[in-house]
């Protein structure tokens, strides 16, 4: 399959990708490694062409949200209201990416006083700047408390420039304390149920706020089939991840896996094309299993990635390198999760919202990355650190430890920059080395034997 | 060839500094020939004619070699080899060619360094790196030596004349380097300051140790070399650390001994590129 990479099929439509490489200026593109089925393809094409969706939805008289620092609870709810989409303006981090930086983004984002220091994602308040990413959103929602120190920085510079924004908030995820009355959360993390009713009552502000927006009500019945629609998606999701995760040979490669699941917290604005394209790659991984094709060999190292990637080659990067995927935790675990539909469904949201691991004990992450790396057979652990993040800043070396002490697998933490190039060559090393120790680990192993540099 | 095997074996590190490149003789298990180059815009160039010169100096030709395996910063530059592997793996197995006993591997090389835990059997368990910062690295000295008008051999016999070694807290090259300025404002001696260096760099490489190796540790690399660094880092890591046998050139014994061990082209490799494969008839 790799070395059909780059040839896109005229009878698919193949020009999908030089439109974006050429006339939207998506240079980066042109050195990304393709998975060349017409499904992939597609999910290409889903993900570039947001803006362009956003824009006719806005032309069609739709309302659109930007649900900042959310990643799964207010666009299941934006998606149950008529005439209403929900888009993630955070994903602006990845066009310095695809744009080389030569987007203006990061600049115009300094030229605000947020610089290099902050998350990547301050190429968002570029983007609120040069108003050329995407278009004004009509509400902005953002999550706020026990989220993220600088993306909250980032949005009140965003609130400053003259767009309003519905805060609201999220506590930290505590441990119940002897008596408390507590709940189990999706995923099987246990809470105190005063905080669930804490963002259950934020998310009443939120759902009336929205409600306006529309001009329609926003009820129990629309919110419970809003939540049967994303469950549907995420059975999907997990259905993809098994497959990729468990097959002999990889069905896809790293980078098209990590799209997918990133379509998930906010269906890239349109949840019923959502839900086809993840359908498709499903259908397409499947066939390739019963196949027996994939990317890879079948001793390629397998490995459990922690943390979302800035630049898109990182994950490129570590098919090139020998190993592939068994596991991820892109951070959005709790999107993964069925959201409840025997509860009310705004208690069900607020349940959901509140198994976020970037709200709760790093620990509790490290302990669930732990057992899913058991359960999927991983070899080894790479933690992949967003720079200048406040919400990761230490937890990779929590994770380190805990998967170590408890697995005993090697662990590497690399950092993974908006434009990769200058760490590339460090990267390549650190990955290729763990898939050499992977290897050298192995009962059956003799000497590593090792890939030449492409 | 002996008994139809090849007999001679090559390894290169492509450092960023300097290129080492050894010939292995794996019927007598000792090293034939060994030299150094300093690294250059020509790597590919710099690295063939290191190798074509070991094979002058030892009466061998090219068919005589089996394979050769490239490792180190820049070893995807080194056209002529069959195969690259990391220089993680290829320390480790220098260091237990020589040190079968060796728990751990310290490496400090001019832009990086490693702390490499092995198993029982001589194999990586783990490893940490730090290349995002010069200021655990050879490159550190060369900026101190720099400043203090000092060659770089000089450094070892100045940090063992100091009697109070010097606080370098910064965690940046930079940074420990206005440091250094202020300490030469305030009239600390020189030797103080270098000795301050050497621990500053101990404690950063023993940061990325985590668990203590239950075992000894050899120290590889050019910094080895450095009079004072190996004490500096048995201070700071509060255990022994042996420089291992000819430490700079561990990294291409390693990897001469992995090409003996048959580290064999990989299917993304491509066909025959190899010094070897070309021209082992």
């Amino acid at each position: 399959l790799r070395t059909q990479a780059f040839e896109e099929r005229a009878a698919t439509g193949g020009d999908l990708l030089r439109r974006h490489a050429e006339a939207g200026g998506d240079r980066r593109l042109a050195a990304l490694r393709f998975d060349p089925s017409d499904a992939a393809l597609r999910l290409w094409d889903f993900l570039l062409t947001e803006e362009d969706r956003l824009r006719e939805a806005r032309r069609r008289g739709w309302k659109l949200v930007g649900a900042m620092k959310d990643l799964g609870t207010v666009p299941v709810m934006a998606f149950a209201l008529p005439r209403t989409a929900a888009f993630y303006p955070d994903g602006a981090w990845w066009t310095p990416c695809l744009m080389e930086g030569r987007d203006r983004l990061f600049a115009a984002a300094e030229s605000l006083g947020v610089d290099a220091s902050f998350c990547p994602v301050r190429a968002m308040l570029g983007a609120f700047v040069t108003r050329d990413r995407f278009p004004l959103p009509d509400l902005l929602v953002c999550s706020v408390g026990a989220v993220c120190d600088d993306f909250s920085a980032i949005a009140q510079r965003v609130a400053a420039m003259g767009h309003p924004i519905l805060w609201w908030e999220m506590p930290f995820r505590r441990a119940p304390e002897r008596g408390e009355t507590a709940v189990t959360l999706p995923g099987g993390a246990r809470a105190p149920a005063g905080l669930v009713d804490i963002v259950r009552m934020e998310l009443a502000r939120v759902r009336d706020a929205l409600a306006d927006l529309a001009g329609a009500r926003l009820d129990g019945a629309r919110l419970a089939r809003a939540i049967r629609c994303a469950n549907a998606i995420r059975r999907q999701v997990r259905a993809l991840r098994a497959c990729v995760f468990r097959a002999p040979l990889a069905p896809l490669p790293a980078l098209e896996l990590q799209i997918a699941e990133m379509l998930l917290p906010h269906f890239c604005s349109d949840r019923d094309a959502a839900a086809r394209v993840i359908a498709d790659l499903l259908r397409e991984a499947r066939r390739r299993v019963r196949a027996g094709q994939g990317f890879g060999a079948a001793g390629d190292a397998r490995l459990f990635w922690v943390n979302p990637v800035a630049d898109l080659r990182a994950m490129a990067l570590l098919d090139a390198c020998g190993g592939r995927l068994c596991g991820t935790d892109f951070l959005f675990t709790h999107a993964l999760d069925p959201i409840p539909e025997t509860l009310p469904p705004l208690e069900a949201l607020a349940r959901s919202a509140l198994a976020d691991p970037m709200v709760g004990p790093a620990d509790q992450r490290a302990r669930r990355i732990a057992r899913e790396m058991r359960r999927l057979g991983a070899e080894a652990l790479v933690i992949s650190r967003i720079p200048g993040a406040s919400h990761c800043a230490h937890e990779g070396s929590r994770i380190a430890e805990i998967v170590h002490r408890g697995l005993d697998v090697p662990v590497v933490e690399i950092e993974v920059p908006s434009v990769l190039d200058p760490v590339a060559p460090a990267l390549r090393t650190r990955l290729e080395a763990l898939v050499e120790t992977v290897r050298a680990r192995r009962p059956s192993a003799a000497r590593p034997r090792s890939r030449r540099t492409p | 060839v002996t008994g139809g095997k090849p007999r001679f074996w090559a390894g290169v590190d492509a450092g960023s500094r300097v290129i080492k490149a050894v010939i292995f003789d794996s019927a007598a298990g000792r090293v034939r020939a060994a030299g150094a180059l300093d690294q250059g815009v020509d790597q590919a160039g710099l690295a063939r004619g290191l190798l074509l010169s070991l094979l002058a100096e030892t009466g061998l030709g090219r068919r005589d070699l089996g394979a050769v395996v490239a490792t180190g910063y820049g070893r995807a530059a080194v056209v002529d080899a069959d195969t690259t592997i990391t220089e993680i793996t290829c320390h480790a197995r220098g260091v237990t060619h020589a040190h079968a006993n060796a728990a751990a591997v310290i490496d400090i090389g001019g832009q990086d360094s490693k702390f490499v835990h092995l198993d029982g059997r001589g194999r990586v368990r783990d490893f940490s790196m730090n290349d995002r910062c010069a200021a655990g690295t050879g490159r550190f000295l060369e900026i101190v030596a720099g400043r203090l008008g000092t060659p770089l051999s000089a450094l070892g016999a100045m940090a063992a004349a100091a009697d109070r070694p010097a606080a370098i807290s910064s965690m940046c090259a930079v940074f420990a380097e206005t440091e250094i300025v202020g300490l030469l404002a305030a009239q600390e001696r020189p030797e103080n300051i270098v000795a301050g260096v050497l621990d500053a760099i101990a404690s950063r490489v023993a940061a990325m140790a985590g668990r203590k190796p239950a075992g000894t540790v050899y120290f590889t690399g050019g910094v080895a070399l450095v009079d004072g660094m190996a004490q500096a880092l048995e201070r700071a890591l509060g255990q022994p650390v042996t420089v291992a046998c000819d430490p700079r050139m561990t990294g291409a014994v390693g990897a001469a001994l992995l090409a003996a061990e048959g580290a064999r082209k990989s299917p993304a490799a491509g066909g025959g590129s190899g010094l070897a494969a070309r021209h082992g008839g």
